[in-house]
């Protein structure tokens, strides 16, 4: 089921850390309530495109931004737009999970006080057990909720980061390589909860795995040093991709 | 060299190491057992004084009274004729050369110490009682063993009648040791036996009170804002080389610091714990921050990632998830910064704090000493009884300071948490 709904279009990025270029004539478009895996080796500038849809690339200094994004046709890269406003409707869930060092029901918590979505203690239970419960982690959980966050095993941890993500009614999840720190069982788990995830949410992928590309994304984008070089629905491109070096790369010729 | 010679000497390397190792952390054990050793066995003694007991007989007559006097009367009257009359029946002596040696075997505030227990018990008023007058310097130390009675008698301060007087007295059970009150009580004086750290005391509660005031404040939100907010340039590197350099700063310089702008440019009052206190915080200021910046740079920046991609603000991601996680570390630097301010005489002295103030200040602009600077003016007295009220002062600064440590061990401990 492929939607044509454009949810996220990158035009002509480029992105600078001080003098080096890590983005170059970026274009992208991310369709709505579908997951769109990025793959590409080391250093291609997948994670540094999709810090670049939350702002997150803000928080580095020597960072510096040109072309667009466009989000529902608003664009972002734009110093006048609210970065906090930005990053409450698009989630994040990093590499190595990071829960806050608080309660499990805490880290949940925190995003919905900080902007004000519960009115009263009961508003934010339901919160907190609907996006535990969103991210396959209520039953595992629901007795300990204020035990640590940090206390989880690391499968459980991303969970609870994802469900921290979801929290606050995001539109878009972008995901940064969320299983590389899980062993296969934990992946599995993750993986089975993106595939619910896009019924509701926009997501994006960074991957490292070719299988877990193909196994969760309708569509693949593939970068190499900074360009994107091929961009189509995951059945084409890992079946019958139009680019050559993206035939080596997923066929693990180089990369 | 084959391959067991290899290995051999690659474990005689390690013991060698670990001896080493262990050679010096003994070494460190015994020096400060060995410190302990002295202050204490020379500062013991002074938390004792020396008393000899005197009958008083507080008849109206002796003491020009009416009947019923009310306090103010107690307060105003000569009570010097009943006091020396008392201290004359101690012990018989003929002639006023004999009776000056008698006197002598008592602390110059003999007169005094017979008023205040009048004052404080006028149901003794037409009574007799034995009051514990505090003994001489001389008379304290040969009590505690510390006198040369040996030397000639022309090499002593207390003359062979006196010491005649003296076996007599305790003989018939009339000198006593008691805990040293005035120790704590009293202010600075000439007379050891008289001389307490009462005013050093407060003098240093105050100071370091207004110490931690300004410093923590300031190097909290300077640290914060040079950690978290600052653009990284050339003018916040250089600020920061700068708190390095305030940190090596020899003391003594913010000394000379307080006295050419607190004490010359502003005229605040000189010798004060307000001063001292200022001049303390500046020099605690690079002391504190470096710790506090280097507990917030500690904070893994996946907690900071998470804080902001949630859509926390810049000022919510520090205060909620960076600042609490840096607690343990900003406040254990700040009660270290602390301690060495509390330990701190050189910019003290320069600021005019070794001033003889008798004194005990009830508020920081009044005039006052502090302990490290009690301990150097009393290490240059000539008289015995100064030598252990100085290693007496020290143990007590150094119950502070390791009690300062514990605290900052404690707070450590029980704020660190784990991520």
């Amino acid at each position: 089921m492929i939607s044509n709904n454009v949810k996220i279009k990158a035009q002509d990025l480029n992105v600078y850390y001080g003098k080096k270029q890590a983005l170059f004539n970026v274009n992208l478009d991310i369709h709505s309530k579908e997951v769109t895996a990025l793959i590409g080796p080391s250093g291609c500038g997948k994670s540094t495109f999709i810090r670049c849809i939350n702002r997150m690339n803000d928080v580095i200094d020597i960072c510096k931004i040109e072309g667009s994004i466009k989000i529902d046709d608003k664009e972002i890269i734009d110093n006048n737009i609210d970065v906090v406003r930005l990053r409450e409707s698009i989630g994040m869930v990093f590499q190595k999970p990071n829960p806050f060092p608080k309660s499990i029901y805490d880290n949940i918590s925190y995003g919905p006080s900080i902007h004000g979505l519960a009115d009263n203690k009961s508003d934010m239970d339901q919160i907190v057990e609907n996006s535990l419960k969103k991210a396959a982690l209520w039953e595992e959980v629901k007795d300990r909720l204020d035990e640590p966050g940090t206390g989880l095993s690391g499968g459980q941890q991303q969970r609870l980061c994802i469900a921290r993500a979801i929290s606050v009614n995001p539109e878009v999840i972008l995901m940064d390589e969320p299983c590389s720190a899980l062993d296969p069982i934990a992946t599995a788990k993750i993986e089975e909860l993106i595939d619910e995830l896009k019924k509701s949410y926009t997501i994006v992928i960074v991957t490292h795995s070719m299988s877990q590309a193909v196994r969760v994304s309708q569509r693949t984008g593939f970068f190499h040093l900074g360009k994107i070089i091929e961009v189509d629905t995951t059945e084409k491109i890992f079946k019958n991709p139009g680019n050559q070096m993206t035939q080596d790369y997923i066929t693990g010729r180089f990369g | 060299m084959t391959k067991e010679e290899r290995i051999k000497k690659r474990y005689n390397a390690e013991k060698r190491f670990k001896l080493y190792g262990i050679t010096s952390v003994v070494l460190a054990i015994l020096f400060v057992v060995f410190l302990i050793y002295v202050i204490f066995s020379k500062g013991s003694s002074a938390f004792q004084k020396t008393i000899i007991n005197v009958e008083i007989n507080f008849t109206l007559d002796s003491l020009y009274l009416d009947p019923n006097p009310s306090k103010d009367d107690l307060e105003n009257v000569e009570y010097y004729d009943l006091a020396i009359e008392s201290l004359l029946k101690v012990y018989q002596v003929n002639g006023l050369k004999e009776e000056k040696a008698l006197i002598n075997l008592f602390s110059p505030d003999y007169e005094y110490e017979v008023r205040d227990f009048l004052i404080k018990n006028p149901e003794f008023i037409n009574k007799k009682t034995i009051l514990k007058l505090t003994a001489s310097d001389d008379m304290d130390q040969l009590h505690k063993g510390n006198y040369p009675r040996h030397l000639p008698e022309d090499r002593r301060r207390i003359n062979d009648f006196q010491l005649m007087m003296y076996d007599k007295l305790v003989e018939q059970n009339k000198i006593d040791k008691i805990f040293n009150n005035y120790l704590f009580q009293k202010g600075d004086s000439r007379n050891p036996e008289l001389a307490g750290i009462g005013g050093a005391l407060v003098g240093s509660f105050f100071t370091i009170i207004i110490t931690l005031l300004l410093s923590f404040p300031i190097a909290i939100f300077a640290s914060i804002y040079l950690e978290e907010f600052a653009p990284k340039n050339r003018i916040t590197d250089f600020i920061e080389i700068n708190i390095n350099n305030l940190a090596a700063v020899p003391s003594i310089v913010f000394g000379l610091l307080g006295l050419g702008i607190l004490l010359g440019t502003f005229d605040l009052p000189r010798s004060t714990p307000l001063v001292a206190g200022i001049t303390l915080a500046l020099m605690t200021l690079p002391r504190i921050i470096i710790p506090c910046r280097a507990s917030l740079k500690a904070v893994p920046p996946s907690i900071r990632e998470g804080a902001l991609a949630i859509g926390a603000s810049k000022v919510q991601s520090v205060m909620h998830h960076i600042v609490p996680l840096a607690i343990p570390g900003t406040l254990s630097g700040t009660i270290i910064g602390l301690a060495q301010a509390l330990g701190e005489t050189a910019p003290l002295i320069l600021i005019g704090m070794v001033a003889f103030v008798v004194d005990i200040p009830s508020i920081p602009t009044d005039p006052s000493a502090s302990l490290p600077v009690q301990v150097y003016l009393w290490s240059e007295q000539a008289e015995r009884g100064f030598v252990e009220k100085t290693s007496a002062t020290i143990m007590i600064l150094l119950s502070f300071l390791i009690t300062l440590n514990f605290i900052a061990v404690y707070l450590r401990q029980k704020f660190e948490r784990k991520w």
